[in-house]
C-alpha cells in the first residue's frame, strides 16, 4: 500500500480562509498510522504538487464556497469541481487549478477526496475562524479519521 | 463623445492587480494601476537583529524568495565589508539563474500565451494552432511548461535546502559546498529542460539560436524551416505580430537595470563595485545612450499612494514607509513610485538585454523599439541565455571542486552602519537598503522590479510605466479588453511583491 496524505489549503490571515490550516493545527495534534503525512500547503499555489506526488490517495482540506449552507462539512470527488474552476476558494490558483495541473503530471491520479467547509466570506487580514466555521472543526477531523481508518 | 470607467482584474498568480481605466470612445485615456496590499515587511524588520533579513525577506515573494535572499545578503555584505569565495558566489548565481528561469517559462506559456487563445481570436488564421499549443492544462506547449518548469527549482533546493524561501545564503558565502553529487544532479535537472526547451521552444539547438546577432537573422530564421515556426517562440511571434503586439505597449523609454550576478573572477571586489556577468546601467530613453548606473540616484514619491506624505521624492536611506489609507481621496495604491534621477523607468528583461548590449534584442529594438512583443520575447530569450550560462557555471564548480564555498566573517555580529544590495529578479531590478544602529536594524527598504513599473503617479503627476503603456490604447470592446492584457502581462506582473486587490465598482476579469 502507498502512503496516504493530507494536503491542508488555506490563509490564516483571512478569516474563514483559514479554515484548512486550522485543521492542519488539529490533524498535527493527533496519532496517525505510518503511512499518513500531514502537509500545510497554505498559499502554495502550483509548488503544492509535490504534496500529491508519491502519494496513493490524497485528503485536500479548504474552505468552500456555494456547495452547501455555511458551516456545513462537505465531501467532495474532483468531479465535484469540474464546472466550476475557481470558485472554491479565495487563492488565483486554487484546488482546481491543481487538479487540472496533476493530471499533466502524473498518471494514474492518486484517489482524491476533498473535505471541506462552506465559509461564509473571506475576511481579509482578519486571524481567527467566524463560530460556524469553527464550529466545523471538531466533525472535519472526525470526518477525515473515518476517511483514513478503512 | 462617451466616456466611461471600467476595472480589470487581471492576475492569474495571486490576483492582486487592479487597473482603473478611463474611455473615451474607447481609447484609454487615463490609467491607474491600483495595489491595495500593505505588506509591512519593512516595518517588520526594524528593531531587529540584521540578520533576520536572511531569513524575514525570503518570505516577500513565493515566486523570487532566492532574489530576495541575494539582496539582502548583499547588503549585510556590504555594510560589514564582507568578503565572499568564488564558488560561493557562482552557487549563488546559479540558484539564481533556476528561480528565473522557471519564473521566465511560467509566465510566457502558462499566463501569457493563453490569451492566443482567447474567443476574440477565433477567426484569426492561427486560433487553432493557438488552442492546440497554448491552451491551459490541453495545449502541448502548455503541458510541457507545467511539467518542465517545476524541476528546474530542485536546483535551488540541492543547494538551499528548501525552495521556495530559502536562507542558506549567509554573510560570507553559501551554507552547502558544490560537492559532485549536487553538480551531477544540477546537470541532470538542466540537461532535461535545455532538451525540452531545444525542441519544444526555440525548435533549435541552444547554440545556433544564442549564435543570432540581428533582427534579419531572426526573421530569416523564423520562416527557414516549418520546425522554426511551429516552436512555440515561432507560434507566439506569429501571433504577437499577427494581432499587432509589435505597435503597442511601449510605455516609458527609460529603462534601468542592477546588472545580473555578481561576477564570481571579481570576487575580491566588495559590492557594490564588484563587476556582473551582465551589464548594469541606465537607459536614456531621450538620448538613446546607456549611461553608468549609480543607485544614489534612485528615489520614491508617494504623492499618490497611501502612505503619509512627504515632500518630493526620497532615496530609500532616508525612505518612508508609513501606512496612511485615505480611501476618499486622490490616492490610490499602496506601491510607491520609485524613479531613476528623477525619470519614470522601467525594468526587466528587455531593459536588461538592452542595457547589457545583447545583439538580437537590441537589434530588433532599433527596428521596432520596445514593444509588448519584444518584452514577452526578451523574457524567453533570456532563458536561452541562461540555460547556457547555467552549464558554464555548473562546469566552473566541477572544476574546482575542494574551494571553499564560506569565508567566515572575523566579526559575529553584522557592525553599524549603511548598506545596499542590488540583484536582477526575474522581474527586473530588486533592491535592498539597510541601516544597522545600535546592532539592529533601523531602515530596512525593499524597492521591487514590480514597484518601478507599476508605480502610480509622482509628485510631478506623471504616471507610472505600465500606467503610460495603456494610455492611449484602443479598445475594441471595453467589456472584453483582451488588448490589456496582453501588455500588462508582456510586462510579467507579480503583484506578490507590492499590491492587493481593490473591491470597488464593476470588475471585468480578462481570463477566462
Amino acid at each position: 500500500m502507498g502512503t496516504r496524505h493530507i494536503v491542508c489549503f488555506g490563509n490564516e490571515l483571512h478569516g474563514d480562509d483559514g479554515f484548512g490550516t486550522r485543521i492542519y493545527a488539529e490533524l498535527r495534534r493527533l496519532t496517525w498510522p505510518e503511512d499518513v503525512e500531514v502537509f500545510n500547503a497554505g498559499i502554495a499555489g502550483l509548488n503544492a504538487l509535490r504534496f500529491l506526488e508519491d502519494c496513493s490517495q490524497a485528503i485536500l482540506v479548504d474552505a468552500l464556497a456555494n456547495f452547501g449552507n455555511v458551516g456545513e462539512v462537505c465531501l467532495l470527488r474532483p468531479e465535484d469541481l469540474a464546472d466550476r474552476p475557481e470558485q472554491l476558494t479565495g487563492h488565483g490558483l486554487g484546488i482546481p487549478y491543481l487538479l487540472e495541473a496533476l493530471k499533466v503530471i502524473r498518471e494514474p491520479l492518486p484517489d482524491i477526496l476533498i473535505v471541506g467547509v462552506e465559509i461564509a466570506a473571506l475576511k481579509l487580514f482578519s486571524p481567527g475562524l467566524s463560530d460556524k466555521t469553527e464550529q466545523a472543526v471538531a466533525k472535519t477531523v472526525q470526518l477525515i479519521r473515518g476517511l483514513l481508518s478503512e | 463623445m462617451t466616456r466611461r470607467t471600467i476595472q480589470i482584474d487581471l492576475n492569474r498568480v495571486e490576483g492582486d492587480l487592479d487597473f482603473q481605466l478611463e474611455l473615451e470612445d474607447n481609447k484609454i485615456v487615463d490609467a491607474r494601476c491600483i495595489g491595495s496590499l500593505y505588506r509591512g515587511f519593512e516595518q517588520i524588520l526594524v528593531s531587529r537583529k540584521p540578520k533576520d533579513s536572511l531569513v524575514i525577506t525570503p518570505r516577500i515573494c513565493g515566486i523570487c524568495g532566492t532574489a530576495q535572499l541575494n539582496a539582502a545578503v548583499l547588503a549585510l555584505e556590504h555594510i560589514g565589508q564582507i568578503p565572499v569565495p568564488p564558488t560561493a558566489i557562482r552557487i549563488r548565481n546559479l540558484c539564481l539563474m533556476a528561480e528565473t528561469v522557471q519564473s521566465d517559462l511560467r509566465q510566457s506559456f502558462m499566463f501569457f500565451t493563453a490569451d492566443f487563445c482567447h474567443s476574440k481570436y477565433i477567426h484569426r488564421p492561427f486560433y487553432e494552432k493557438a488552442r492546440t499549443a497554448f491552451l491551459p492544462f490541453k495545449g502541448w506547449v502548455h503541458r510541457g511548461a507545467l511539467e518542465h518548469s517545476r524541476h528546474v527549482v530542485e536546483i535551488i533546493a540541492l543547494f538551499g535546502g528548501q525552495w521556495p524561501h530559502s536562507s542558506y545564503m549567509l554573510p560570507g558565502g553559501v551554507t552547502t559546498p558544490a560537492n559532485s553529487r549536487h553538480i551531477i544532479d544540477s546537470l541532470s535537472i538542466l540537461n532535461k529542460l535545455t532538451r525540452w526547451f531545444e525542441q519544444t521552444i526555440i525548435g533549435t539547438d541552444l547554440d545556433a539560436w544564442l549564435a543570432m546577432q540581428s533582427a534579419d537573422e531572426f526573421f530569416t530564421w523564423l520562416t527557414a524551416k516549418d520546425a522554426h515556426a511551429d516552436s512555440a517562440i515561432g507560434l507566439f511571434t506569429l501571433m504577437s505580430r499577427d494581432i499587432g503586439l509589435q505597435h503597442v505597449g511601449f510605455g516609458t523609454p527609460h529603462m534601468i537595470s542592477y546588472g545580473a550576478y555578481d561576477d564570481p573572477d571579481d570576487a575580491g571586489t566588495f559590492p557594490p563595485h564588484r563587476k556582473h556577468l551582465f551589464r548594469a546601467g541606465f537607459l536614456n530613453g531621450d538620448t538613446g545612450d546607456i549611461e553608468p548606473f549609480e543607485q544614489a540616484e534612485i528615489t520614491e514619491h508617494v504623492r499618490y499612494s497611501w502612505f503619509q506624505p512627504y515632500q518630493g521624492g526620497r532615496h530609500p536611506f532616508q525612505g518612508q514607509t508609513i501606512p496612511d489609507y485615505q480611501p476618499h481621496s486622490d490616492r490610490y495604491t499602496w506601491c510607491k513610485a520609485p524613479r531613476y534621477q528623477n525619470k519614470v523607468v522601467q525594468t526587466g528583461p528587455l531593459a536588461d538585454a538592452l542595457i547589457d548590449g545583447e545583439p538580437l534584442i537590441r537589434s530588433l529594438y532599433q527596428a521596432e523599439g520596445g514593444n509588448a512583443w519584444l518584452r514577452q520575447f526578451a523574457r524567453l530569450h533570456r532563458t536561452a541565455r541562461l540555460l547556457h550560462k547555467m552549464r558554464e557555471t555548473l562546469h566552473e564548480l566541477a572544476a574546482q571542486p575542494n574551494e571553499p564555498h564560506m569565508i567566515s566573517p572575523d566579526e559575529k555580529e553584522i557592525p553599524d552602519g549603511e548598506g545596499f544590495g542590488l540583484v536582477t529578479a526575474a522581474r527586473g531590478a530588486l533592491g535592498h537598503w539597510v541601516q544597522i544602529t545600535d546592532g539592529v536594524i533601523s531602515r530596512y527598504q525593499v524597492v521591487t522590479p514590480t514597484a518601478w513599473n507599476a508605480s502610480p503617479k509622482d509628485s510631478e503627476g506623471r504616471h507610472g510605466h505600465w500606467e503610460s503603456s495603456l494610455i492611449g490604447l484602443t479598445v475594441e470592446d471595453p467589456d472584453d479588453p483582451v488588448e490589456i492584457g496582453h501588455i500588462i502581462r508582456s510586462h510579467d506582473p507579480c503583484l506578490v511583491c507590492t499590491v492587493h486587490l481593490l473591491d470597488t465598482g464593476k470588475r471585468i476579469t480578462v481570463w477566462p
